[in-house]
């Protein structure tokens, strides 16, 4: 994690007057989406109401996620199936991340990009105008080792974009090695570097940060992180809201990703604790002024240094 | 980030063609991109018989300035002061499967001189056994006992912290893991046939793992895929005391001699990116095997000469052991990387090609 400093040493447990404090201080609520909003498949108990609430209460909302498996498009159908309304302009996932890092650094239109990643991901690089190879195909593809055939790659291949893929395998760390190993100033772009996450609502799963550790291994290079805890897609963020960004409170499960986000990018910080009978946690309450807390989990922090709970 | 354009810019326009522009790479910095977690410095290295230390796998030992690296000259003087040659596998006796010139003579002349030979390979696909037909079909008179590839390192390592026989062991790897385990009178499971294995991600899905894995050993695996880095990840996250183990990290190794391919580090480093553990090594460049050969031959290190291709598993392998190190140019490593100031890791000596040793002979006449 990087260093924080200048914050004070108090884990500030959300309470009413806490609570409205924040409220009347933000603007633009920023959620992380899986562990706040929902499990896997799963809608969290309480968060149609906070929701409501907010947009209600004339705040803007923005959900931001390091899952990349879904495009924007994609996401707004997940979240109407849950039965909320979110618009396609409320959402900055990863995947959308890695195509605007793209756009935004001029990446060539006559190069082409590898995506070690699924379809959102596919999808938001054919929107932003790019030609892709590799995906979810890919993860089909076998390793011919018998003939001794070489292993071709594209030498036009400019950016290695790595995300989740739940396809990963052999033939894709081989062909994205190869790029970026090979031809010359290919990029190596990470959605994020997250370990695990609950991509099912029973348990946690490997997530970005595998496929991004063994790009790396095979590299031994760093990749340029799009997503939480980096701070990029906070600009469009700002564009977005037309707020500074110290009336936004970044509100996620994960202490480095999200709270480290909000942190670097000088936001206020909601820590939500998981719902789990080992964890601390207070009755609900209906209040008003802490309906946010109430309404997200049983129990929620503010955590002002790196040490807050987990 | 005052030299980005707007940001609505991206988010409004819809795709056209921009001028072909090479993405200069401190410009993507000035634009105080963060640039992820730096990868953990250090794993932690299996030495003597249950010990761990920890080493900077791309650094020599820095307790010791080194000179650089010189040419071979006197090879009589080499050979005379050494008692054992251990030699690495790829790009040194072999590179694919076709072995390199004048290496059969070399190993014969070594022999005749009385020393011994270890062969010590980072390559865990094969156990000893399917090694020694290696080199039987390759025309070269070499014993399972004289080859210690990173598949045993992993079942002697098990062995020296007297892993108990009733946990099991959860394998990412190949045939190579599990028939040493199955020698070494382990219990394991996983290896090539979990690469069928698939997974469905829906709700009220729940992959179960067995509570009674106490390791999981992670080496070069064709086969990857997610169920593998799920189980191994559930194992060592959720079972107390689980060991996290990697036969070695090398990033490309040459499974054919026409090109790299992604190695034994990728497995291991998808393994640390979800579990954020670092393994214990027991391959080169952790001194593990140089100790347990010490041992078992009872030889003194600093008669022994590596001799590898590679300078951050063989030459750091012979460094951090205390042993002599020379590096051969008829594999990964070339003369130019030698010396590139990016370079820290100085062999002792540095010829073209293992049989350069054979020179010896042509001074004696």
């Amino acid at each position: 994690m990087a260093p924080i400093s200048q914050f004070s040493a108090s884990n500030r447990f959300l309470c009413p007057q806490s609570a409205k404090d924040l409220l009347e201080s933000v603007d633009v609520f920023l959620f992380d989406c899986d562990g706040v909003i929902w499990k896997g498949d799963k809608l969290i108990e309480g968060v149609p109401d906070a929701l409501q609430s907010l947009r209600s209460w004339r705040k803007k909302l923005a959900f931001v996620t390091n899952n990349c498996l879904k495009s924007r498009k994609q996401y707004v159908k997940k979240f109407q199936e849950l039965g909320l309304q979110v618009g396609e302009d409320e959402i900055f996932c990863s995947s959308f991340a890695a195509a605007m890092f793209l756009k935004m650094n001029d990446f060539p239109r006559d190069k082409k990009v590898y995506v070690v990643g699924e379809d959102g991901m596919l999808e938001e690089m054919a929107l932003a105008g790019y030609e892709c190879l590799g995906g979810t195909q890919d993860g089909f593809k076998q390793v011919d080792f018998k003939s001794n055939t070489k292993f071709e790659h594209d030498e036009n291949v400019g950016a290695v974009v790595v995300g989740l893929d739940t396809y990963i395998n052999y033939y894709k760390m081989q062909y994205a090695t190869l790029c970026i190993r090979e031809n010359r100033g290919c990029l190596f772009i990470a959605t994020n570097r997250d370990s695990v996450g609950n991509l099912t609502d029973l348990q946690e799963w490997p997530v970005t940060g595998a496929m991004v550790g063994a790009i790396c291994g095979a590299t031994q290079k760093e990749p340029i992180v799009v997503g939480k805890p980096s701070t990029f897609l906070m600009d469009f963020m700002r564009d977005r809201f037309k707020v500074p960004t110290s009336r936004m409170c970044m509100v996620g499960d994960r202490l480095d990703s999200d709270i480290l986000f909000g942190l670097n990018a000088g936001c206020k910080t909601l820590l939500v604790l998981s719902v789990d009978g080992a964890r601390q946690s207070t009755p609900p309450n209906t209040s008003l002024e802490s309906l946010v807390s109430s309404s997200m989990t049983p129990s929620a922090r503010i955590p002002h240094d790196q040490h807050a709970n987990a | 980030m005052s030299s980005c354009r707007s940001v609505s810019h991206f988010l409004r326009a819809s795709p056209k063609a921009s001028g072909s522009v090479d993405l200069p790479g401190s410009g993507l910095r000035s634009r105080g991109l963060f640039s992820g977690a730096v990868l953990k410095p250090c794993s932690l290295l299996a030495s003597s018989a249950g010990q761990l230390r920890e080493c900077k796998p791309m650094a020599s030992n820095s307790a010791v300035v080194r000179a650089s690296s010189r040419k071979l000259e006197n090879v009589e003087e080499l050979i005379d002061s050494v008692e054992t040659f251990i030699l690495d596998c790829d790009g040194v006796v072999w590179k694919g499967d076709k072995l390199i010139d004048g290496v059969p003579e070399t190993l014969d002349m070594l022999r005749a001189k009385g020393k011994r030979l270890v062969f010590v390979t980072n390559n865990s696909t094969k156990s000893r056994k399917q090694y020694g037909k290696k080199f039987e079909t390759l025309g070269l008179n070499v014993t399972e006992e004289e080859i210690f590839a990173s598949s045993f390192a992993a079942a002697a390592y098990l062995e020296s912290i007297n892993f108990p026989k009733d946990k099991k062991i959860y394998v990412i790897g190949e045939d190579g893991i599990l028939k040493e385990l199955e020698l070494a009178g382990f219990q394991y499971f996983g290896g090539p046939a979990d690469g069928e294995k698939k997974i469905e991600l829906k709700p009220g899905f729940m992959m179960h793992h067995d509570e009674n894995v106490g390791a999981v050993v992670v080496g070069f695996d064709r086969h990857f895929n997610y169920y593998k880095v799920q189980y191994g990840t559930l194992c060592i996250r959720e079972n107390p005391g689980c060991l996290f183990i990697a036969t070695n990290r090398d990033a490309v190794t040459h499974l054919t001699d026409a090109q790299e391919w992604a190695g034994g580090g990728s497995m291991v480093g998808a393994l640390c990116g979800s579990t954020q553990k670092e393994p214990i090594v027991v391959g080169k460049p952790s001194t593990f095997m140089m100790d347990y050969l010490a041992n078992k031959f009872g030889i003194t290190k600093s008669q022994i000469c590596m001799v590898g291709d590679r300078l951050d598993t063989d030459i750091l392998f012979g460094q951090n052991g205390g042993c002599r190190t020379l590096l051969v140019l008829s594999g990964v490593t070339t003369l130019e990387r030698l010396e590139s100031p990016n370079n820290s890791i100085q062999p002792d000596f540095y010829t073209n090609q293992l049989s350069d040793l054979l020179a010896v002979k042509a001074a004696a006449v």
